[in-house]
């Protein structure tokens, strides 16, 4: 039985004062009742703005500017107001991308539900908490979050909320947009067993929408792939998987692969397995004769020197009164050789950012001793930590962030150019331009131009890159850098860091909760847990053997689309 | 080497995708956010801003009005027909050819007194918004840059000031300093009106110091006052914009009040002084309403012109206020 | 609990901090306060000892110590001895602002909290059906209601209503020849006295609060949780009452706290104007006749009031937040 009938639909944005952008262009597809898809594409791609629109939620400046949604025989894309709003008990719901945010601060869980209820008086007043406690159980949660505010709840806890609230309308579709993204790694995992498992028992038809193939392909029989508005391509998720039809799919597969492999390769990148684990070597400690020629010095000639942290310990004082202080890092030693990359991997709270603010002298250690070379990161003053910029660089996660939006590439370039290369007038804008060839933003003298805004995420972390090495740094650290990318764009971001290291002989500190980059980019690997090490060594070693249960589960929740087919 | 330059290509700046219900981001809804490549000089800031306020009919109406009451007080001795204290003419008459307003119960001409008091509402208005704004950039960033004990002394002085109601503090400070004249009432109207800037102007020193750009730039090795005013600075323009048109009404509007009580220097003409001969000569008892009337629309209208080109100024900072149908 | 309990601490801190300030202000002035003060009540006749003693604790000595000064000031505020008026000689400044202040508290207090009731009301209503009528209209009018003059209205409505048409009272709380006590007689009658001074406050104040609400709710309105619940289909009143304004009142209601000041700033010029007996008339008699014991005394009442005020919306604020009580 066909449920929900999309006929030729075109949805445009029409914001005042600015030109109409078509963001979905002739949408055709149709659902069988029980039917779990996956609707996926990369930022404008247009997939929300179609989710929104199958559930009746396209508002102003949003338009359905042609076509026909049919849910249950019925057109909902014209329908309005209490119409609309009568459809949605045993209709159609939607649960956000940000579930944390999509519940009402002020009130209660289980007012919440009541809400639901009394718009649509289909569960009567007697029944209403032991319905709650129901739904609320099919999420997985115990019935004593129904008298807790949202604010004491977590982010995945909210998520579930979110779930449970939709599920109460009793719907016939629901769709989910981006209902992971917002939340912890491992919580991710976790959730998203829950809607597969809900879906499989209560047999609602499901729209996954989702920026992540991997993640769809993994949770869903059949795969509708959107780029730039127009859907591409269509069909069970198996054949998307072994035979894709259009090329974008192809591209899209093409940047996922199992960080536990032998040989992982993206495009652009290729890495093999550990070459210490076949001739039986003990995976210990670095071989201090590791850093080949050429990587003994800088390229303007000053000495490498390694970043060394002994027995490091923080502990940030209690957030409350009454309350245990937190310990981010508990007595962690580990030594990054000259040119040598090592990951650092860990779920959020695992201590990894933290561990970046030391070394880089924004916080202090609470006991054990953080040193670049000769210098103690630690007793560093102003003065001092000046210094240690020139040698001591980051890349940030989120490149819209970390980009002042009023200045231009080249100003941005320019200041660490000057502060630290002493360099002035045409000499400074000739490497100023050197950087952008480097981090190939070519042409270099239009880049330079360039405002932030009109630059892609990935062409803004380039920059960011650039800025990072505008000093001649001996060591990046780079924390999280391709985790707010799409994922086509991370491969090409990561090849550069890679490329990078290998050219220049920079010392790289990988900060990731992603172990497929951190597969493809560094030799070494630390693993966190609540501030502790519980593993450690080389990269290809320890992610293809994994000895500590945590490493395993981190490994689990990295996407793969062949998993669903084994 | 090849297919690294391939995909750096591929990467296109696309168009980003619109905001699921058209909410966060308006495509190209312009604001802070430059069309054009340039770099942020403060002036170029204040251009794309002056821009955009533009564009919003409520914010053109007002700068409209306000051009007209700047021009008035500049030309004021071109535009009246008699001078403001010139009071040989006869007492409280009503309209005529010679006197369009009338004139007062000491026989000036109301219209050239009205011309002439756009002058010192004009200018307390630009001056203590002004000197309110200055205190308040000044306190608010340093505030926000300030954490533990002193951060929290701070706080209570600000909200002290804050709570304290501003007009009984002005007519004590006036009373005590009683002849000061206008300086005297700039004076009190800016030590009274500094502090709802100061924490507006904070709270976005604080969120701004967190984003990983200020971070960015002291990795870069920039030094504090560069990371304040050339990174901090420039990206709160049309918050230090709207704190200085809400405090340049509160100034006009408190000057006019002051002078009202005949705390000012009566002999000054300005609109509020002209309210306050108005009611100790019973202009309400002797029927001439147009004495009580124009003064209070020139200032109510010279207070509207501010608050509508806020709401231009509102839409800089916060997307969500442009104008535009919400549902 | 824990929130109660440092809202009491910072609202008796601040309280401490006014009481300085009232302390410093006359000390710091150029001049001397003192000297015109006892001058000005020699005008009344010899000034006893006690008298002296009464200013001088008030506004300061030229010579002697500063800090057993303050110790003796604090005293005399916790004990409302404010000393002598000679503007209204010889009746006690304490006896004077005590009188004032009730029709000031209760005439500029419900006039607010309808004001503000009514405008948040308005408010909500422009910002739901934001681009509408009931958007612009109100809108507008509060923009331009809003930045009259407190006087000013006061001076029309007194001229047009009051002379012109004469359907109020002019001046003072109550005719004449009554006597306040607390008979309904008495108690229609000083309503009756109050709607033009109230109706004032209401018309200049109204905007503020109506703007205030309209744009925090038009930002809330954007959230996440309320795109949710239309999602969900509950009832637009609901989505619109329970989520977004539900939060939306929240900043607002600092805001209320915030501009309150304001608005009793404003009821001063309105009472100077219907010749109205509270605090602010004579704080304005006050000021004229330069008596600084009753002026110091007056301002530092209000103060109290207004934080007192202030206080009570914090805990409002504390009970209507959740986040608050943890």
């Amino acid at each position: 039985m066909t449920l929900l009938d999309v006929d030729d639909v075109s949805i445009v944005y029409e914001p005042r004062g600015a030109e109409p952008v078509t963001a979905v262009r002739g949408a055709t597809f149709s659902l069988e009742q029980g039917e779990f898809v996956g609707l996926v594409g990369e930022s404008g791609s247009g997939k929300s703005t179609l989710g929104f629109a199958l559930t009746g939620l396209a508002k102003a400046p949003a338009r359905i500017s042609s076509g026909r949604i049919a849910f249950d025989g019925t057109d909902i894309a014209h329908l309005d107001g209490e119409d609309l709003r009568r459809q949605r008990r045993g209709g159609f719901a939607m649960v956000l991308q940000s579930g944390m945010n999509a519940l009402n601060p002020v009130r209660t869980i289980a007012n919440h539900f009541a809400d639901i209820f009394a718009a649509h008086e289909h569960v009567p007043r007697g029944r209403r908490r032991e319905r709650a406690v129901e739904l609320v159980e099919k999420v997985e949660l115990p019935a004593s979050v129904l008298d807790r505010y949202p604010g004491e709840l977590s982010g995945g806890m909210r998520q579930r909320v979110a779930i449970a609230l939709a599920m109460s309308l009793d719907p016939r579709l629901l769709v989910f947009d981006e209902p992971t993204t917002a939340l912890d790694v491992l919580v991710q995992r976790a959730v998203m067993d829950t809607i597969i498992e809900l879906q499989r028992e209560e047999n609602f038809t499901a729209i996954l929408v989702s920026h992540d193939l991997g993640v769809v392909l993994e949770s869903t029989a059949r795969v509708l792939v959107m780029h730039d508005g127009v859907i591409v391509e269509d069909g069970p998720s198996a054949r998307i998987l072994t035979d894709p039809q259009d090329d974008y799919t192809r591209m899209l597969l093409s940047h996922y692969a199992d960080p536990r492999a032998e040989v992982v390769e993206l495009p652009g990148l290729r890495v093999a397995g550990s070459q210490i684990s076949t001739t039986g070597e003990p995976p210990a400690e670095p071989a201090t004769d590791a850093a080949p020629s050429g990587r003994a010095g800088t390229r303007t000639g000053r000495t490498r020197a390694a970043v060394v942290l002994d027995g490091v310990s923080k502990v940030y004082p209690p957030p409350r009164r009454g309350e245990d202080p937190v310990t981010a890092v508990d007595d962690v030693s580990f030594t990054i050789e000259p040119g040598d990359a090592l990951a650092l991997v860990g779920a959020s709270g695992s201590g990894k950012s933290t561990i970046a603010k030391l070394i880089t002298g924004v916080e202090r250690p609470t006991a054990g001793t953080v040193r670049l070379g000769d210098t103690d990161v630690g007793s560093l003053r102003r003065a001092g930590l000046r210094r240690l910029r020139r040698d001591v660089q980051m890349v940030f996660q989120d490149p819209y962030s970390a980009l002042n939006p009023l200045h231009s590439v080249e100003y941005t370039l320019m200041r660490p150019v000057v502060n630290f290369g002493g360099l002035r007038g045409r000499e400074a804008r000739r490497r100023m331009l050197e950087l952008l060839e480097i981090v190939g933003l070519t042409p270099v003298e239009q880049f330079a131009a360039k405002l932030p805004h009109q630059l892609s995420g990935g062409q803004r972390q380039r920059v960011v890159i650039a800025r990072a090495l505008a000093c001649d740094p001996q060591v990046i650290i780079a924390d999280e850098p391709v985790s707010m990318l799409d994922v086509s764009l991370r491969a090409g971001v990561l090849a550069l860091i890679e490329d990078l290291r290998e050219q220049w002989g920079v010392s790289l500190l990988f900060i990731t909760h992603d172990l497929l980059s951190a597969r493809v980019v560094t030799d070494k690997i630390l693993v966190l847990n609540r501030g502790r090490v519980v593993e450690r060594g080389e990269t290809a070693q320890v992610l293809r053997f994994p000895e500590d249960d945590y490493t395993v589960e981190l490994l689990d929740a990295v996407p793969q689309p062949g998993r669903a087919a084994d | 080497m090849t297919e690294k330059q391939a995909t750096t290509r591929g990467e296109t700046a696309g168009p980003t995708e619109p905001a699921p219900s058209g909410r966060d981001e308006v495509p190209d809804g312009g604001a802070d956010v430059a069309r054009v490549a340039a770099a942020a000089s403060p002036l170029t800031v204040l251009g794309r801003a002056a821009g955009t306020i533009w564009s919003v009919p409520k914010a053109r109406v007002g700068l409209i009005l306000l051009a007209v009451f700047v021009l008035t007080a500049i030309f004021a001795p071109l535009l009246a027909p008699y001078a403001p204290t010139d009071n040989s003419f006869g007492r409280a008459e009503g309209g005529s050819a010679a006197h369009p307003l009338g004139t007062t119960t000491a026989g000036e001409d109301v219209l050239s007194q009205l011309i002439y008091g756009s002058r010192v509402s004009v200018l307390v208005g630009l001056v203590a918004g002004f000197g309110a704004t200055l205190i308040a950039v000044l306190l608010g960033m340093s505030w926000g840059y300030t954490r533990g004990f002193a951060a929290d002394v701070i706080n209570f002085f600000v909200n002290l000031f804050l709570v304290i109601p501003g007009l009984p503090l002005m007519i004590v400070l006036a009373a005590y300093l009683q002849g000061g004249g206008l300086s005297m009432i700039i004076f009190v109207v800016v030590i009274t009106g500094w502090a709802w800037g100061a924490r507006v102007l904070r709270s976005q020193t604080q969120s701004l110091r967190s984003r990983d750009f200020i971070t960015a730039a002291q990795f870069s090795g920039e030094s504090s006052f560069r990371v304040v005013f050339r990174e901090i600075l420039p990206n709160m323009t049309s918050l230090i914009t709207g704190s200085f048109f809400g405090a340049a009404t509160a100034a006009i509007l408190a000057e006019s009040g002051l002078s009202f009580l005949g705390l000012g220097n009566t002999a000054m003409v300005s609109w509020g002084s002209m309210l306050f001969w108005a009611q100790n000569s019973n202009a309400i008892l002797t029927g001439q309403w147009v004495l009580l009337f124009a003064p209070g629309l020139c200032i109510a209208l010279l207070a509207t012109s501010l608050t509508l080109i806020n709401f231009g100024v509102d839409g800089l900072s916060n997307p969500r206020l442009r104008e535009g149908k919400g549902r | 609990m824990r929130y109660l309990l440092r809202k009491i601490g910072l609202l008796l801190l601040t309280l401490w901090a006014a009481v300085t300030l009232n302390f410093f202000l006359p000390r710091m002035m150029p001049g001397s306060p003192t000297d015109a003060a006892i001058a000005k009540l020699a005008q009344n006749g010899p000034v006893s000892p006690a008298t002296r003693a009464a200013i001088e604790a008030q506004l300061g000595v030229p010579t002697g110590n500063i800090w057993d000064q303050y110790v003796a000031y604090l005293g005399n505020v916790l004990t409302l001895d404010f000393g002598i008026s000679y503007t209204f000689f010889p009746q006690s400044v304490s006896e004077l602002v005590l009188t004032a202040l009730p029709w000031t508290l209760v005439m500029v207090g419900v006039v607010t909290i309808v004001a503000f009731v009514l405008g948040t009301l308005l408010g909500v209503l422009a910002a739901w059906k934001r681009g509408t009528f009931l958007d612009s209209l109100p809108t507008l009018t509060g923009t331009f209601t809003s930045a009259f003059p407190y006087f000013w209205t006061a001076l029309l409505l007194l001229f047009f209503l009051g002379y012109v048409l004469q359907w109020f009272p002019t001046s003072g709380a109550y005719s004449p020849r009554a006597t306040p006590n607390l008979s309904p007689e008495f108690i229609a009658d000083a309503a009756y006295h109050a709607v033009l001074p109230a109706v004032t406050i209401l018309i200049t104040s109204l905007g503020g609060w109506i703007l205030g609400m309209r744009n925090t709710m038009i930002n809330t309105l954007g959230d996440d949780y309320v795109t949710f619940a239309e999602a969900n289909g509950l009832k637009p009143r609901a989505v619109a009452l329970k989520y977004a304004a539900r939060n939306a009142i929240l900043p607002n209601l600092t805001g209320f706290g915030l501009a309150l000041g304001g608005v009793v700033g404003g009821s001063l010029l309105v009472e100077r104007v219907f010749a109205y007996p509270g605090v602010g008339y004579l704080l304005y008699n006050a000021v004229t006749n330069q008596d600084f014991p009753l002026m110091q005394a007056l301002f530092l009442m209000i103060t109290v009031s207004v934080l007192v005020a202030n206080f009570i919306v914090d805990v409002l604020y504390g009970y209507l937040d959740p986040r608050t009580r943890r």
